[in-house]
């Protein structure tokens, strides 16, 4: 490299930097995306884990699963609870990638413990009777409000049923 | 300025930070060079290089206060450049194919048949043929004389996958090098 480009980064850089015309970001703003990170990533793991449990206790409520009990919980499931988990896990992973951890251990291992630890948790939870709690406290409007969903559904499809099948004879 | 000559990188920003906005000369003076260097081998353009590491030294600047000074500011600052490198690699989509089909025979050892002083030489001659993802582990091992741990800080990978890039850089130097003598 010439001693020409050698001193023009210097002088260039110094005299912004004199000038004011690059300023340095204050900490304050640094703090405040580390916060926003470590709460997004806690907010959004905790929200997987509830709504994976409340998957799990809408399966349950169902009873055992015999192929044909399988059939209509499968078309009358709000599929939107497991969906939004799903997207919470992946927004949260490509959260967690943001650490430096995330590169030093193996990442794929790192996933794996992550995805497995929201399922667990979102089975205990469910297993020490959270949605029971819930169901008799402050969110009963929010469970009942599925459980309705998934009966209008169950019955509009069943009606569906008995149309087509009334059409055939 | 000369006590600034006589603190470590990590001091010196900190006294950047905190007292004399302008002692970041000292780190424009000290890394300069090696980043010009280490921006050519990624660009194999001297004007790119220069405005890369221009960049670079304004970005780490304003962010200055986002290094943690417990960590080492040569690893912060190269991966500013790398960064800025390959936002540029990426701009002019003149990336170097990642030659995945190469035959990278576990059989050959490289360093049984050449000293790191020999491998050093080969990598300055035949780098500019190197793949991307190659070329970036073995500048900063053998030229910019970085650890194992500095080059997995710099390019964000897990220590055993730079021991495995530098592994496999190293055979395809070998057939590089032995294609250009012939």
């Amino acid at each position: 490299m010439s001693k020409k480009n050698k001193l023009d980064f210097e002088k260039n850089i110094i005299s912004q930097i004199k000038t004011g015309k690059i300023e340095m970001k204050p900490k304050w703003y640094f703090i405040a995306g580390s916060l926003i990170l470590f709460f997004g990533l806690v907010g959004l793991s905790m929200g997987a884990i509830f709504l994976v449990n409340l998957s799990i206790f809408l399966i349950r409520r169902n009873g055992p699963l015999m192929p044909w009990k399988l059939q209509t919980i499968l078309s009358t499931f709000p599929w939107w609870i497991p969906v939004v988990a799903l997207f919470g896990i992946i927004s949260a992973i490509w959260l967690l990638k943001k650490y430096d951890f995330s590169y030093k251990k193996n990442f794929l291992l790192l996933i794996a413990a992550f995805v497995i630890s929201i399922l667990l948790a979102g089975f205990l939870l469910d297993k020490f009777g959270l949605n029971e709690v819930l169901l008799k406290g402050r969110m009963r409007r929010f469970y009942q409000n599925i459980e309705l969903q998934q009966k209008k559904e169950g019955s509009v499809k069943s009606v569906n049923q008995q149309n087509r099948q009334l059409n055939k004879k | 300025m000369s006590e600034l000559s006589k603190l470590t990188d990590e001091k010196v920003v900190e006294f950047t930070r905190t007292k004399d906005k302008e002692a970041y000369a000292e780190i424009i003076k000290r890394f300069q060079d090696k980043l010009m260097r280490y921006a050519k081998y990624l660009l194999n353009d001297d004007e790119k290089a220069a405005d890369v590491v221009q960049e670079s030294f304004i970005k780490a600047y304003v962010n200055l206060n986002n290094f943690n000074s417990k960590k080492k500011f040569s690893s912060w600052i190269y991966r500013i450049v790398h960064n800025q490198a390959i936002n540029l690699i990426h701009k002019y989509k003149k990336e170097i194919p990642l030659l995945d089909n190469i035959d990278f025979d576990s059989g050959v050892d490289i360093e049984k048949d050449y000293a790191k002083t020999e491998i050093t030489k080969m990598v300055k001659e035949c780098l500019k043929d190197m793949p991307l993802l190659y070329k970036e582990p073995l500048s900063l091992y053998y030229l910019e004389d970085k650890s194992y741990n500095e080059v997995s800080d710099i390019l964000r990978l897990p220590v055993g996958t730079v021991g495995t890039r530098i592994k496999r850089a190293k055979i395809l130097l070998k057939k590089i090098c032995l294609k250009k003598t012939n």
